[in-house]
């Protein structure tokens, strides 16, 4: 016996310093006041206006530090420059990991920059919450500390299919999309869901960016005859589109557009009511942008940001820093990166209050938000719908 | 002229600061470290195009597109036949002076001057495309990720380890840069930029060193872009825009047109200068800007100019500077 707690002491001394190595890792960036969260995104270059991306995010932090915290601690961000370019990305996240030593990351714009960062933050294990870009190999296949908090491309193409079907006696389905991977990100998803659902698309054209017109194929779909198209296209290739259907005079085929467009903006690009009367987009929020819904959201970010000009990306990661705020507050005071994690992937049909579907996140999926809304007009005013004709 | 013990000592000095450089990883972190790597990166890519923009003095912007060619073949030659990246090194140097061979074909049917330079920009807008619509090969806009590997034992993802790598390569292209220009052949290079017609009339074969000085240009920043690839471990079309060919360019210039050392000094501080601006959120393109600006005032020849004026060791043979 004596020999035994002697050698369980001699083995407890050898592991004692990997021990407290572990425990430091594990409170690192912790005070008794402070979570430093470093925040990257594209502060400068040409995807600097993605960078508006966090702003809703930074402004919920305010929020929650106005109210004293979480357990006590005030959530302190840290900012770091990526310009949207993978060197610079990576380098941020390094400062931000082994320099500044902060206890998790959250945000991120521009996915190939997140694809870039994914081993490098993979590896150092801290949490990370993706707050804005949406390709799906971020989150996929499982790394265990690292969480999407917004609808990936897979769940909003799967989005633009369901809200297809959902009009009644849609059988003849079409396709239409640019030839790069931002398209085929919606396009693919939806063909898969279309596929499940017993549905074969019976026309697939392309569109390539930069075209100034689509007769061609507006005249390939006028044989065609389809009861609803989907349109992975570019906004500026959207607008063409549209005006060219009407002008065959199929303004009256109801189009399905990716989270790429905006309803409102595609009608500033055409000019004309009635080439958009009929188009419908992704829409990740329960309301217009100028809804009573998101009014709260709006004032909160004008109360911490006055100049802030409101737009879709304003918005867009709040949902998550909620979802982080709930976690942070499940785990109690006794905080490490372990239980934040455990924590995170205890979130179940989080409501937000602000994205149109819930967050979950599991041991097996770290893909929290898995469908969207859809805005379109409905007796000529922008309407944010479940599924065709049921407002939200 | 520096004399034969100055010429010593900058035989001792080139090999010093290397030497000192291998004690570096213990001053530094995993960011410090980084941004280091990087820099041995970008003085690779800013040596290859000061040879043939200084040196040469052709206005040829190719620079970019041998920089993306070696990324990618070392990104290809390692996810898809399952080469070790440390082998495509070489191999992305031999594709990168291909690429050089093909860039130099413009300047060998007589295009100079600013029609060179759209030609050899068009190459590289050429190239990205080719990367953005070759899925099956390149990723297309997804990108291509390099697998994850070890060497010793240790991860590449190591910086550390990476950083010895780098280094080596790095000193090797520099040193062979140096030996080519101190050659009978750099003389050659810089007598077809100060008059080709004249140089051919003394029975140079002017049209073969351009063609060599093209390809060994390819062949340098072909191997930058290797080390780039494992450097980010993904590597994506838009890294090889005209953003880095502007950057590349601007530390040839800051460093000193046609000169070895301006490129290493050009490419430290424009590497490192970004990093220390990240202190100025949201201003950090002025102030680059204007520091850039600021050098080029004080210092039309570059900071390697700088240092000539303190001492004759930095007196590169046959480089002249310009009036």
């Amino acid at each position: 016996m004596n020999k035994l707690t002697s050698l369980m002491a001699v083995a407890a001394f050898a592991a004692a310093p990997a021990l407290a190595q572990d425990a430091e890792w594990e409170t690192q960036g912790l005070t008794d006041d402070a979570i430093t969260i470093g925040v990257m995104g594209p502060f400068s270059g040409n995807a600097s206006s993605y960078s508006k991306a966090l702003i809703g995010m930074m402004a919920y932090y305010d929020k929650v530090n106005e109210e004293g915290g979480v357990h006590g601690r005030k959530l302190v961000a840290v900012q770091e420059d990526t310009a949207c370019d993978s060197a610079k990305g990576l380098a941020a996240a390094k400062k931000l990991i082994s320099q500044d030593e902060v206890f998790m990351l959250q945000g991120n714009s521009c996915s190939g920059v997140a694809l870039a960062l994914r081993p490098t933050i993979e590896e150092a294990g801290l949490p990370w919450i993706v707050a804005h870009a949406v390709s799906d190999s971020i989150s996929t296949p499982l790394a265990g500390n690292i969480f999407h908090g917004v609808p990936t491309g897979s769940a909003n193409g799967r989005a633009m299919a369901a809200f297809v079907l959902s009009k009644p006696d849609t059988e003849n389905v079409a396709i239409i999309e640019h030839s790069n991977d931002w398209a085929h990100s919606y396009s693919n998803p939806a063909r898969d869901y279309l596929k499940e659902q017993g549905v074969e698309p019976t026309a697939e054209l392309t569109m390539e960016r930069g075209q100034t017109d689509a007769t061609a194929q507006v005249l390939k779909l006028r044989q065609n005859k389809p009861d609803f198209i989907i349109a992975a296209l570019y906004e500026a290739e959207t607008a063409i589109f549209l005006r060219d259907l009407k002008k065959y005079g199929m303004g009256d085929i109801p189009v399905m557009g990716t989270a790429g467009t905006d309803l409102e903006n595609t009608l500033k690009r055409t000019g004309d009511f009635d080439t958009v009367k009929n188009y419908y987009v992704i829409h990740s929020y329960v309301d217009n942008l100028d809804g009573e819904k998101m009014k709260p959201w709006g004032d909160m970010i004008h109360k911490y940001y006055p100049d802030e000009e409101l737009s879709t990306f304003s918005f867009v990661s709040i949902g998550s820093a909620e979802a982080l705020v709930s976690a942070l507050e499940a785990v109690g005071p006794d905080l490490t990166r372990s239980k934040l994690i455990a924590a995170l992937e205890e979130v179940r049909d989080f409501d937000t209050g602000i994205l149109s579907d819930p967050i979950t996140w599991t041991p097996e999926d770290h893909q929290g938000v898995k469908g969207s809304a859809v805005a379109g007009f409905v007796d000529g005013e922008p309407t944010v719908l479940k599924a065709w004709g049921q407002p939200y | 002229m520096p004399s034969a013990r100055q010429r010593q000592l900058r035989t001792l000095l080139f090999w010093a600061v290397p030497a000192l450089l291998l004690l570096l990883p213990l001053a530094t972190n995993a960011y410090t470290q980084f941004i280091v790597n990087g820099m041995l990166i970008s003085v690779l890519v800013t040596l290859g195009f000061t040879l043939v923009i200084g040196n040469l003095g052709q206005l040829a912007f190719a620079n970019t597109a041998f920089f993306g060619i070696g990324a990618y073949a070392s990104a290809i030659l390692s996810a898809k036949l399952g080469l070790p990246w440390i082998v495509t090194i070489p191999l992305a140097g031999v594709l990168g002076a291909l690429g050089g061979f093909l860039a130099s074909s413009a300047a060998l049917r007589g295009i100079r001057s600013y029609y060179l330079a759209i030609i050899t920009l068009a190459f590289g807008e050429l190239m990205r495309w080719a990367y953005l619509h070759s899925k099956p090969l390149t990723g297309g806009t997804d990108g291509l990720p390099l697998p994850r590997e070890a060497m010793f034992g240790i991860s590449l993802s190591d910086d550390t380890l990476k950083f010895y790598i780098f280094l080596a390569v790095t000193v090797l292209l520099v040193k062979a840069t140096l030996n080519l220009m101190r050659s009978r052949f750099g003389r050659a290079v810089m007598a077809v930029r100060e008059n080709e017609i004249a140089t051919a009339s003394l029975a140079i074969p002017t049209a073969r060193v351009i063609l060599v000085s093209f390809i060994w240009s390819g062949f340098v920043v072909g191997c930058a872009g290797a080390l780039f690839a494992r450097h980010v471990g993904h590597v994506f079309p838009e890294s090889f825009g005209m953003l880095h060919l502007i950057a590349s360019f601007a530390m040839v210039l800051v460093g000193g047109l046609g000169s070895v050392l301006g490129a290493v000094l050009g490419a430290v501080l424009l590497t490192a200068l970004p990093e220390y601006l990240r202190a100025f959120p949201g201003m950090e393109e002025l102030f680059f800007g204007l520091i850039v600006a600021a050098v080029l005032v004080a210092m039309p020849m570059g900071l390697a100019s700088l240092l000539r004026r303190l001492s004759p060791i930095f007196v590169e043979r046959y480089y002249r500077e310009e009036s």
